[in-house]
């Protein structure tokens, strides 16, 4: 069905593990053995040389920390790693003029190409959400945010829509507990 | 299809509803909807004199002097109990709640409108947190819901609890509890708006299902 977000997750093998080895100890500044949330901020470059926002930094987190621990270790940085370049690969291709931020148009271009189907109006709210820089556009880490929100919210959606026709039926608290639950 | 239909019913951005004290809904808590009582959340009027003490905290915010202020005017002038800062995403939502026209500021008028709700969310804080730690915890935090008339079951407040405490502590800081707040008045606000006969349960299609959600969470 069309209104949920596909990312694909399929493509050529990722990079060897010794460049990866590199980079995460590279990260690893305290060489704990893992990665804490400050770390992973610094070290993911915005294209802007500006860290993470910490938001996406505890979303990403969040998905890539099997283990439960608050930290990413080399195996769960090896998949986090692949996850941000596909992001990086796919958000270039929409930032036209490589800016490091894409407006309203390239943004409802990227997600109608993952299926979403969302009126102009929403794509407003939307952008004046993820633009935290008061610019109109979206840069690349709230843009990741961006995405990863819409497919929780709609995956939430998605478990209530029992008939996947678009619509459902909810009660008041079930309602304030599906959004409270999405704040990563 | 129902995916592709058109723009949300919307017009809910920044309209403060009146709550008053004590939500008596029985079942299903949400406050009612008729104007603010006595130490409820009065809705407050757009233009009217700005009291003299708010207009100089406003002009020590509006430290650029542009006659608005920004998220980051905004965040540089509140504190928690411990001095430390307001996150930036409570600071963001509070502009939000007032920002009809979307610049990302608010002028005087939507500041003294703002400045009504900070000042009960931190009143109800402060009367929540027996034991003046700067924190409350969820079974506080329950209560604090309740006194602003929302109703909501302990599951809930521990959920809150758990998603909103970025400093592990299994409680709320004034920021984040703040922050809390601003979502659920927009979403209860929302959801009233497709609720006239107040059953506590509306159909939403997933477009403006998903309005409602980006537009109010943090």
């Amino acid at each position: 069905m069309a209104y949920y977000g596909q990312q694909q997750r399929q493509g050529p093998p990722g990079p060897d593990q010794n460049f990866l080895m590199g980079v995460f100890s590279r990260i690893d500044k305290d060489r704990s053995g893992s990665i804490s949330g400050s770390e992973l901020g610094q070290a993911l470059s915005n294209g802007t040389w500006t860290p993470f926002n910490p938001e996406t930094v505890r979303l990403m987190i969040g998905m890539f920390d099997r283990d439960n621990s608050g930290t990413i270790n080399f195996q769960e940085f090896s998949s986090l790693w692949k996850y941000v370049t596909d992001w990086q690969n796919c958000f270039r291709g929409y930032d036209r003029d490589n800016s490091g931020s894409i407006d309203k148009n390239e943004l409802k271009t990227a997600l109608t190409s993952f299926g979403y189907r969302l009126s102009d109006r929403f794509y407003d709210v939307l952008v004046r959400k993820f633009d935290r820089l008061g610019r109109g556009t979206v840069a690349f880490d709230d843009f990741i945010q961006c995405c990863i929100v819409l497919q929780t919210l709609t995956q939430s959606f998605r478990n209530y829509d029992t008939d996947q026709d678009g619509w459902i039926q909810i009660g008041y608290e079930q309602f304030l507990t599906l959004v409270f639950s999405i704040k990563s | 299809m129902a995916y592709n239909y058109g723009p949300p019913q919307g017009g809910y951005p920044g309209q403060p509803g009146g709550y008053p004290q004590q939500g008596g809904y029985p079942g299903q808590g949400y406050p009612p909807q008729q104007g603010g009582g006595a130490g409820g959340f009065a809705p407050p009027t757009m233009g009217a004199p700005v009291d003299p003490q708010i207009a100089a905290w406003f002009q020590a915010v509006d430290q650029d002097r542009s006659g608005k202020i920004t998220v980051f005017e905004l965040q540089r002038a509140l504190t928690n109990a411990n001095y430390s800062q307001f996150n930036a995403e409570t600071c963001r939502l509070m502009i939000g709640m007032f920002d009809r026209d979307m610049s990302g500021t608010i002028d005087i008028n939507e500041f003294q409108a703002l400045y009504k709700y900070i000042d009960q969310w931190k009143g109800v804080f402060e009367r929540f947190d027996g034991n003046r730690s700067g924190f409350i915890d969820c079974n506080e935090l329950r209560n604090a819901y309740a006194s602003m008339g929302y109703n909501l079951s302990p599951q809930f407040a521990q959920m809150v609890t758990y998603k909103f405490d970025i400093q592990a502590r299994r409680a709320l800081t004034l920021d984040m509890f703040i922050q809390s707040c601003v979502m659920l008045k927009g979403l209860t606000d929302s959801f009233k708006q497709r609720d006239p006969q107040m059953r506590g349960q509306i159909t939403l299609g997933y477009e403006d299902f998903m309005t409602m959600a980006v537009f109010n969470k943090a």
